[in-house]
């Protein structure tokens, strides 16, 4: 078809870095070839930040590693990549030798991986990694080793300290920066990201964002950001261009692709992802699924999904064409229909009151927690004979009610303790000191036998269940989902039927949306897809017919577009089967999502304690703690031109827990901190500014009035990180 | 505890928990003292337990001495005390003495070395202990050494031609080597080698009538060693290599040799650096077990060679009831496994990075 040949070009006098002609990958199987990558034509600019945007599984990857020619074998590449070098040369980066192509990784175009838990040699001390690497490529180690002290330090890390570690002494973030560091080590023109922050969380996403723009521009760099979320790109990008189905399907400026988009699929994208400006009513999942390398549906390969199909679509392919933007262009035949048929959710937008479904809520709490603290001890001390052991303050001093038909969400980043204050409200994890009660009854006493109460410690068990991040490991993998579903019934209700029993599981894995019931029971958990899972871990949790039930990061390892309809079936089931939810999340957005369509609360983690509660809209258009407003500037804007401003932080990773620092724990990395945060700590109070809704409560002496000796004390300036004060 | 408490704060505090050489220090310490105690205390317990079973099982040990010593006619001819005496010198245990005296002189006795006395050998237990280990630890030593350093090489070339016509063959043989008991071996060994073919002798350590330490007596030493050693190394050969088969498969299919090789890193520092040290390192504990299963193996092995090291002469006491010997074998392979346990467990912290001190996060 003469399609492919009219594809993207730039049209414009550019420069650019690297040429892509018609490049495939392709894996040869025994029912036939498998394209991952289909023919796409795109050229990247110099010194630009281009975003590449796709779902799972669209080839977005595979994209990354040809530009490289590094795809794994058995994995071919064909085509056409060509690298313009400063010099005016160019390399043809398919056609080079081992010798050439080993030279040209890394000191023309280096590569970040998603993995960067695992992308570091375990045996081997970080300064190693960067010695080598000057090694392998003949570079003046002293020399190379300055540069790496200096771009450590440019990510916020201690240059001596982290290259004496081990990897596994260091956390994801901080490993996914010396990452970046590593791969700017030989100066290479081009820097290839591949889901980079994926598995971080969202603060920690958002910073290296920041900090990778810094570098951008210090070193002149052209850096590809391959990702599956939309927002994050558009925030940081200068074009972007999005992938469906192995193939490019919209490519523009940024700007162009978030206001005038005009593919159906990248509209659809904008409209899936919860943001915290979009009214929640305006957010819409994507229908079905994208397609397998196997099977790619003919002509445009979106129209299964895109709801602008007709007939032309089905046995067509579409050229490329151009909107009114030069540089903008767009694969689909209806794109100028796409732009009035299908409207932009953050379009409508601004702060809006959405519709609350009003929670029935019940006087009487089904959980309280009373003074909790969950300290861990890393006490490896022989009769003491060697110094003290080490406490981690892992949750410390916590009040909390759950009443029936409650949601709660509680946000933080990881190492907060929100997944430990989670496990203690429901009876998973022992407090050191303090209570938790299920309707009135101190659940480790009736544990312990030391309760008066007739109820029995299973029953107080079943009503409080969990769903966890990871749907995979909390299923056997080697059980059929139908036995893994019935033996915790068989266990509580002996005498129920099989036919009931059985009836019962299907009709509830019916209601969460894996029909076929009867197909779906039969199959592995290898055979279902991870939005899948996580609804065969919610139909386990609700078989037991829980009062509460904690969703740890429940939706967190699925794709945005998954997300919002995970979440929706979570509350819908909510209204049929009265229960409450624990929601945590290191998202604001979707803790959000969650806790404010039915009037839920956020609750604001930091370092054991809470610091911010209150009903959901409340804290996130009125945040008044400095941390739940950097959580709130870590959850991406649907804004390309988002403004500039500095890290809201003075420090990018969060202290040891082991040894939380005094007075008001944030106070090492508050930008508001004050010589009195480090003496003394607040305490959660009601805010005072008079609005009226006392459940907003906040632990910060910014919100005192100005006779608090707070004003008069001096600023705190970072002492620890003087790269910070430039 | 542990394991328990190690997940939880792995789940929430993986980020940001960056030790500090100083604390790291502090557990190595508290953890190392904790765990040479909990050795000694288990060389205690099974000394402990050798003299319960000498002194309180009826119609064990010392019955049976009583009765060797008194003769077919047991009619008294012996004055009681002078038996008593004699009981004494063979076993540290006086009867007449009430039974924490015993047992405090048992004990003594034990951890200064002194083992009592063998009854078939009429010599003391230590003595023919000691001169037999050093045969014992030499040729299992060098069995074992071989066997592992073969046995990574093997395992290492497998996984870099997983799925290759010798992968496959390598590996259906080491299912079959892993699966045949290694006293067999010995035997066709025995049988081939020394009585057929006559290659090598059928038993003992060396010509005892050359002089120690000239070059014949190293060579006889050699040779005569050949067959335990060789029967040893080729039965030991397989399951080690379908281990480090298996961590190097994994250790291939790692990011970090991934960006290793965009980084360009040579072939041979990947190899060596990165494949060959993290897929061997699981398996340092797991030869260190295999150091102190040795002695368990020496056993039929040297009796089979009719070799002379400990094994041989534990076998020896068995057959010839010599309880003394018996019980100082015993307690000296103990010693030895703890021993090694304890060196492994010290040790890998030292060898492996990712292993803190406390944690037992194994890899193997
Ligand atoms: S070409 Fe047709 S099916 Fe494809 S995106 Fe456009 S309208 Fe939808
Ligand atoms: S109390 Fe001080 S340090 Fe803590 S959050 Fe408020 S201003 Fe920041």
């Amino acid at each position: 078809m003469a399609v492919t040949e009219s594809s993207y070009s730039t049209g414009s006098s550019e420069d650019v870095i690297i040429e892509t002609h018609d490049v495939s990958v392709y894996f040869e199987m025994d029912r036939g070839t498998s394209k991952v990558l289909d023919d796409v034509s795109l050229d990247i600019y110099r010194e630009e930040i281009l975003g590449i945007v796709g779902e799972s599984g669209s080839g977005k990857s595979m994209f990354a590693s040809a530009l490289l020619d590094a795809v794994v074998a058995p994995g071919k590449t064909s085509g056409d990549i060509l690298y313009h070098d400063a010099d005016g040369s160019t390399i043809d980066v398919l056609s080079l030798n081992q010798e050439e192509l080993r030279a040209f990784r890394w000191e023309k175009v280096s590569m970040v991986f998603q993995g960067a838990m695992d992308s570091f040699n375990p045996t081997l001390r970080i300064k190693g990694h960067f010695i080598e690497t000057l090694k392998a490529h003949d570079f003046d180690v002293d020399e190379g080793l300055e540069r790496a002290t200096d771009l450590l330090a440019q990510v916020y890390l201690d240059p001596d300290r982290v290259l004496s570690s081990y990897p596994h002494e260091l956390s994801g973030g901080m490993k996914q920066r010396v990452l970046i560091a590593l791969s700017l080590l030989l100066d290479p023109d081009v820097l290839v990201m591949d889901e980079p922050t994926a598995a971080l969380d969202l603060l920690m996403q958002r910073s290296i964002l920041r900090l990778l723009e810094n570098l951008q521009q210090r070193y002149d760099l052209t850096v590809l950001f391959i990702t599956h979320d939309l927002p994050l790109v558009a925030e940081l990008s200068d074009r972007v261009a999005v992938l469906y189905a192995f193939q490019f399907v919209e490519v523009g400026p940024v700007s162009e692709l978030l206001e005038r988009s005009s593919h159906p699929y990248t509209r659809a994208l904008l409209n899936a992802v919860p943001t915290l400006q979009t009214p929640l009513s305006d957010m819409e999942p994507i229908e079905g699924s994208s397609p397998d390398p196997i099977n790619v549906p003919t002509g445009c390969s979106y129209h299964p999904r895109c709801p602008l199909a007709d007939e032309r679509c089905i046995g067509e392919e579409p050229p490329f064409y151009a909107t009114e933007h030069d540089d903008h262009q767009t694969k689909c035949f209806h794109w100028e229909d796409a732009i009035s048929e299908i409207p932009l959710a953050h379009h409508k937008s601004t702060t809006g009151s959405s519709q609350i479904v009003e929670g029935k809520q019940s006087e009487e709490p089904v959980l309280t927690l009373d003074n909790l603290c969950v300290h861990f001890e890393n006490n490896n001390s022989f009769l003491g004979l060697f110094g003290e052991s080490q406490t981690v303050f892992a949750v410390d001093e916590i009040d909390l009610d759950l009443y029936e038909n409650d949601i709660l969400a509680i946000v933080g980043e990881s190492g907060c303790g929100k997944t430990t204050l989670g496990k203690a409200s429901i009876a998973l994890q022992r407090p050191t000191s303090g209570e938790v009660q299920y309707r009135g009854d101190d659940i480790w006493a009736v544990k312990d036998g030391r309760s008066e109460s007739d109820r029995s410690y299973s029953a107080i068990r079943r009503a409080l269940q969990i769903i966890h991040q990871d749907p995979g490991s909390s299923l056997n993998p080697n059980q059929k989902i139908l036995r893994t579903l019935e033996s915790p019934i068989k266990h509580w209700k002996s005498d129920m039927s099989q036919t009931d029993r059985r009836s019962q599981i299907y009709g509830l894995l019916e209601y969460v949306g894996l029909t076929p019931a009867e197909e779906y029971a039969q199959r592995y958990p290898h055979q279902l897809s991870g939005g899948e899972k996580q609804r065969v871990a919610l139909t386990r949790a609700l078989l037991m017919n829980p009062e509460v039930i904690l969703a740890d990061e429940a939706v967190s390892a699925l794709d945005v577009s998954l997300r919002v309809e995970m979440m929706d079936m979570m509350i819908s089931l909510q209204n049929m089967f009265d229960t409450s939810y624990i929601f945590i999340s290191h998202d604001l957005a979707n803790a959000r999502y969650f806790a404010g369509s039915v009037g839920g609360r956020i609750a604001v983690m930091y370092l054991g304690e809470i610091v911010e509660i209150g009903p959901a809209e409340e804290v996130i258009q009125n945040p008044k703690h400095p941390y739940t407003k950097v959580l709130k500037w870590s959850t991406a804007e649907l804004d390309s031109d988002a403004s500039q401003e500095e890290l809201p932080l003075r420090n990018i990773d969060i202290p040891d827990p082991v040894n939380p620092p005094s007075g008001c724990r944030f106070h090492t990395r508050c930008p508001e901190a004050r010589t009195e945060c480090r003496v003394n700590s607040p305490k959660l109070e009601a805010t005072d500014d008079g609005d009226g809704i006392e459940a907003h409560q906040v632990a910060c002496f910014l919100d005192k009035p100005r006779d608090h000796p707070y004003w008069s004390s001096d600023q705190l300036v970072s002492e620890d990180n003087p790269t910070l004060v430039e | 505890m542990w394991g328990f408490l190690t997940t939880i704060t792995s789940l929430e505090f993986k980020g940001g928990k960056a030790f500090k050489p100083e604390e790291e220090h502090y557990l190595c310490m508290h953890w190392t003292v904790k765990r040479i105690f909990q050795a000694v205390f288990t060389v205690y317990v099974v000394v402990t337990l050798s003299f319960a079973l000498i002194r309180l099982m009826p119609g064990g040990p010392m019955d049976y001495l009583r009765a060797t010593l008194l003769g077919p006619d047991q009619t008294g001819t012996v004055d009681r005390e002078r038996l008593n005496r004699q009981i004494e010198l063979y076993m540290n245990i006086n009867p007449d003495q009430p039974l924490w005296e015993q047992y405090v002189q048992y004990m003594s006795s034990v951890f200064t070395g002194d083992f009592g006395q063998s009854i078939w050998f009429n010599r003391p237990v230590a003595e023919i202990l000691l001169e037999a280990l050093p045969w014992t630890v030499f040729v299992m030593g060098i069995a074992l050494l071989l066997t592992f350093a073969i046995n990574i090489a093997l395992g290492a070339i497998m996984a870099y031609k997983e799925g290759s016509r010798f992968d496959i063959s390598m590996t259906f043989l080491s299912i079959i080597s892993t699966s045949i008991p290694f006293y067999v071996g010995a035997i066709l060994f025995l049988l081939f080698f020394s009585f057929t073919w006559e290659l090598f002798p059928p038993g003992s350590r060396v010509n005892a009538r050359l002089d120690p330490w000239t070059f014949e007596w190293i060579m006889s030493v050699l040779h005569h060693a050949t067959l335990p050693i060789l029967s040893s190394v080729l039965i030991g050969l397989g399951s080690g290599a379908l281990i480090m088969r298996g961590n190097s498969i994994q250790v291939l299919g790692k990011d970090y040799l991934r960006v290793g090789r965009l980084r360009g890193l040579p072939e041979g520092r990947l190899a060596l650096r990165y494949v060959g040290r993290n897929a061997v390192l699981p398996m340092y504990t797991s030869l260190m077990i295999a150091i102190g299963n040795v002695f368990g193996g020496a056993v039929v092995l040297e009796e089979i060679f009719t070799y002379p090291g400990v094994g041989y002469y534990l076998f020896v006491a068995v057959e010839a009831r010599d309880y003394m010997l018996l019980m100082g074998a015993f307690i000296l392979i103990t010693v030895a496994v703890v021993v090694c346990l304890v060196v492994a467990d010290l040790t890998y912290g030292l060898i492996d990075p990712r292993a803190k001190g406390g944690g037992y996060d194994e890899h193997a």
